[in-house]
């Protein structure tokens, strides 16, 4: 019975606040719909968190001639574009390696992501740029969000709703993760082509 | 509202000067987030550390638990003949214990074999035992919870003493902040405020025929969203499959940990 004493043993704390405010609330409520977005990192941002080490990063076109677009396809990648923009990261003479954004759509959104690849064509970190959902809808009645009101305390302090958070049934960032394979199909076939520096 | 978090969070909204004090990556199959705000024992300075330190606990908890990793305990466990054992790695060995904890108290309801041997498994120390073959496990009614809570120690240890962690909408807040909450609808898209998280965390589950979020088991028949509230974001997860399963927002085991449910 050891860990279900453990189990016991976790003590009830506040969770869910209630809303103090709910005045305001109500008229949020009223307003036709309700998107959601946030902005994490710039493109520039991304780089210097990817390639901390550069001293510098270089901006260039990489262009997809019609043979490349191919090979992608055959390989089940849906090429989406013959050009690309992306940062080379730069230590001295040394390339540390590439970082490539990008956006992808989900079933209610838009993720903005930046993809940093290695010198030797490994993903070397993905972070996100942005999400916004991409549509918002109509707010029910307030009885239903009241529904999770005055559990506990009261909340002393609130920070506004610029830093709200999601919950719901989990997001799948596959189509994030099909984009990161599609990058890393397009900066091999670049490498392959000589277009990056050695 | 102090000023340092005023600032923290006028930063937040503008996306900050020196890079935000929210990050997202993709990881555990969807997107996970950590949100800081400044304090006196952690100056923006070491934010960068900070961030590094609580995806690397989301990402080591995803190396043990994954079950699309051949390297993970979950993997190894189902290549392992009946009889024999592994040792856990340290990252995963917390949720595989919380769900033995679980599989007792909720009388077998909590199965993470999914059917395939509820009693076949046994935790021990660190070690994970094989009693039949062909049981397999899933830990992805507890994984993701369980990263966020790992995620939260590490950033308490990086020096953090407030923000929040959110895995594709379970999510933990931590410290002295007040979390406005928005709940997404699965079937029509749109987000709905439904008030603030302070110093715990909140989960909510989809349960429907087309929903990726299944139950199975005697007595599932919650269709719609499943939201709970607990102080442990592990907690949370797991008990929203238990919420799902017997219809119960009232089921005893809430109120030993310390957790609310709704239905809706």
């Amino acid at each position: 019975m050891r860990t279900a004493i453990s189990l016991g043993a976790i003590g009830a704390i506040s969770a869910i606040s209630a809303i103090s405010t709910l005045g305001a609330l109500i008229t949020l409520a009223s307003t036709a719909t309700s998107a959601f977005a946030v902005d994490y990192l710039s493109v520039d941002q991304a780089a210097r968190v990817v390639f901390p080490q550069a001293d510098r990063f270089e901006p260039r076109d990489l262009l997809l001639d019609a043979a490349q677009l191919q090979k992608l396809a055959a390989s089940g990648l849906a090429p989406r574009s013959a050009r690309w923009p992306v940062l080379l990261a730069w230590q001295g003479s040394t390339l540390l390696g590439v970082l490539v954004a990008d956006a992808v759509i989900g079933k209610f959104e838009l993720i903005g992501y930046a993809v940093g690849i290695a010198a030797d064509g490994s993903v070397r970190q993905v972070e996100i740029l942005s999400y916004r959902e991409s549509h918002g809808h109509e707010i029910r009645l307030p009885a239903w969000r009241r529904q999770f009101v005055g559990k506990t305390a009261s909340a002393p302090l609130r920070v506004g709703d610029d830093i709200a958070n999601i919950s719901g049934a989990t997001l799948s960032c596959s189509h994030v993760t099909d984009g990161v394979r599609r990058i890393v199909a397009v900066l091999d076939l670049a490498r392959r082509s000589g277009w990056l520096p050695a | 509202m102090s000023a340092v978090l005023a600032d923290a969070v006028r930063r937040a909204a503008a996306g900050g000067a020196t890079g935000s004090l929210r990050r997202a990556r993709p990881l555990l199959g969807t997107l996970v987030e950590v949100g800081l705000v400044p304090g006196a024992t952690l100056p923006e300075a070491g934010f960068e550390a900070a961030f590094t330190a609580a995806f690397a606990a989301i990402t080591a908890v995803q190396a043990a638990l994954s079950r699309f990793d051949a390297h993970s305990d979950i993997q190894r466990f189902a290549h392992l003949p009946a009889g024999a054992s592994l040792a856990l790695q340290p990252a995963g060995a917390r949720a595989l214990r919380a769900a033995q904890a679980l599989r007792q108290a909720s009388g077998g309801l909590f199965d993470i074999s999914l059917g395939t041997g509820p009693q076949a498994w046994h935790c021990s120390g660190a070690r994970l035992h094989k009693r039949a073959s062909g049981v397999q496990l899933d830990l992805g009614g507890i994984a993701k919870g369980q990263a966020v809570d790992a995620a939260v120690r590490a950033l308490r240890r990086a020096g953090c003493t407030a923000g929040w962690v959110n895995a594709g909408g379970d999510l933990r807040v931590f410290g002295a902040i007040d979390l406005p909450l928005r709940l997404r609808d699965e079937a029509s898209g749109g987000v709905r405020p439904i008030g603030t998280l302070a110093d715990g965390a909140f989960a909510t589950s989809r349960f429907a025929p087309d929903s990726r979020c299944q139950v199975t088991g005697a007595g599932a028949g919650v269709i719609g969203h499943v939201s709970v509230a607990a102080p442990l974001c592990l907690w949370a997860d797991a008990l929203t499959k238990i919420v799902a399963l017997t219809g119960d927002a009232a089921h005893p085991l809430l109120a030993r940990l310390g957790a609310h449910a709704w239905i809706h």
